[in-house]
């Protein structure tokens, strides 16, 4: 691994970021488009039915975590595809980079697309529904510990698609944060999903990230079996998104895709 | 004699198709080779096998002493690859690609790589451009220019001057003669410009239906075929193996 070869890669996509004005949507406008909606409803919720004053709360703190793991995976997965939107891959397949360092360099620029849209977040929803990071605490970072690897994972698994089947398959970089939304439990316990999506969701590390999020939300104690059970999964999560895109990267190079990309 | 580049039966089918058919390409610290064949000759399969790019069913590929793709990242630091083909990243501004391209070859001092290779090619006046708005024969140059950046000890061209104006490609020639001189570099280029192989080269392979069908100087291949340059040579394999 080389530091330089990381860093290199951060500032390739700075540089995309400094100059793609729509890719500033994804860590400004819809950070601050969700939290005006979920707040918004956060907010008529509790007005209808006083026994729900949580509502908003758990509502801005359930979308503004997941925009950790939303901007983790996107980083990985739009880092790569800025690649093949510019047909460059090539290009870089043939450089010293490995494929560990590019997903590392990656990674890296996700924590920085993270605390930027963490910040617009939290500016919002203090200014618009008064609420602060604060009321979840130092919870917060073994939380978002688990979010963030679990968008590596997914993102790193997202390009392993791309690689086999094309540009095509990019609406998955996108798609699968709609997945992890629905199934996670982002804003509802998961006993609240159809019966037979229960098990799946159990199954996702991010679900234990939020149930924790809820508990701490809730004034209990942050459950430590939660964070246990979040950690481990998320990484048997990120080691298994790396093994996959490692199979299908051998199945690009023997069968000749990298001339789909250039 | 010090092999920068060793192929050896290098063997690749696509979809029942023998792309390449067990050919073997040697080339020494220092020398100038091209790689010549008609369309679908396997000349571009096997660039992007030795670029690691593509992995061959059979045959090894050993760079520098580097096995591929075993030991990829420290072979390709010895590797300069640039194509007539391929754009450049659209958002950055030419030093910028360049500065990134130098950081991941492992420069460290990519400012300066940046400054003097722009200058070795007298085209400091593209630095400041964005990749996006050069031309396709301004692209091609500072595609070569990303490929010189690191000092590489084998230089490998596809169609390096395909989108030239004759007296860009003419310095692009003078500039890559310079530089193998200077740095005893190994060049292997393919070009479909018989003139400019013959210019650049000391010794040409010519595939034909994925084999080698010559491999020599181009003066004792135009006389091996009975013609006076490798434009006939390359017309007669054409009509021959077909297209």
């Amino acid at each position: 691994m080389s530091l330089l070869r990381i860093r290199t890669v951060v500032r390739r996509h700075a540089y995309v970021l400094w100059r793609a004005p729509h890719r500033w949507f994804d860590i400004a406008f819809w950070p601050l488009m969700d939290v005006i909606l979920w707040g918004s409803l956060g907010t008529y919720i509790a007005r209808q039915d006083p026994s729900s004053q949580s509502s908003a709360p758990y509502l801005i703190a359930g979308i503004l975590m997941f925009h950790v793991l939303f901007q983790s995976q996107i980083a990985v997965g739009t880092g790569f595809m800025e690649e093949t939107w510019s047909r460059n891959l090539l290009n870089v397949l043939t450089t010293p980079v490995t494929e560990l360092e590019y997903v590392a360099g990656t990674a890296v620029f996700g924590i920085a697309k993270v605390l930027l849209a963490m910040a617009t977040l939290s500016v919002t929803a203090v200014a618009f529904f008064g609420f602060g990071l604060d009321e979840i605490g130092w919870s917060i970072i073994p939380i978002a510990l688990i979010l963030t690897i679990v968008g590596w994972g997914v993102g790193v698994a997202n390009i392993g698609v791309v690689l086999r089947f094309g540009q095509g398959a990019e609406i998955l970089i996108w798609g699968t944060n709609f997945i992890l939304m629905a199934l996670s439990g982002v804003f509802n316990p998961i006993d609240a999903l159809p019966g037979a999506l229960q098990p799946v969701a159990r199954l996702l590390p991010s679900t234990h990230a939020f149930t924790a999020l809820r508990a701490v939300l809730g004034g209990e104690p942050l459950p430590r079996d939660e964070i246990v059970s979040g950690l481990i999964g998320s990484v048997v999560f990120v080691v298994a998104g790396f093994a996959f895109s490692w199979w299908m990267l051998r199945i690009f190079r023997r069968r000749g895709f990298v001339t789909r990309f250039s | 004699m010090d092999l920068v580049l060793r192929a050896d039966g290098l063997r690749k089918t696509f979809k029942r198709i023998e792309a390449v058919r067990g050919i073997d390409v040697h080339v020494a610290q220092g020398e100038r080779m091209g790689l010549l064949g008609p369309n679908g000759a396997g000349k571009t399969t096997t660039l992007l096998m030795i670029l690691g790019a593509v992995l061959p069913d059979e045959g090894s590929i050993h760079i520098a002493g580097f096995h591929l793709p075993r030991q990829r990242s420290k072979a390709m630091q010895h590797v300069g690859f640039a194509a007539g083909y391929l754009p450049l990243p659209d958002r950055l501004k030419v030093r910028e690609a360049l500065g990134v391209f130098a950081g991941w070859y492992g420069v460290r001092d990519h400012k300066n790589a940046v400054d003097d290779t722009l200058e070795r090619f007298e085209i400091t006046q593209f630095g400041d451009r964005l990749c996006s708005s050069l031309s396709s024969g301004q692209r091609t140059l500072v595609g070569i220019v990303k490929a010189t950046l690191h000092n590489p000890r084998l230089l490998v061209l596809d169609e390096p001057t395909a989108s030239l104006d004759p007296d860009i490609a003419l310095k692009v020639r003078n500039g890559l003669l310079d530089y193998c001189r200077d740095s005893d570099a190994a060049l292997l280029v393919t070009s479909h410009d018989m003139r400019e192989v013959e210019m650049l080269t000391e010794r040409v392979i010519f595939l034909a239906r994925g084999e080698v069908v010559a491999n020599d100087t181009p003066a004792a291949i135009a006389e091996l075929y009975g013609h006076d340059d490798l434009e006939g040579v390359f017309l007669e394999l054409a009509e021959t193996h077909g297209r």
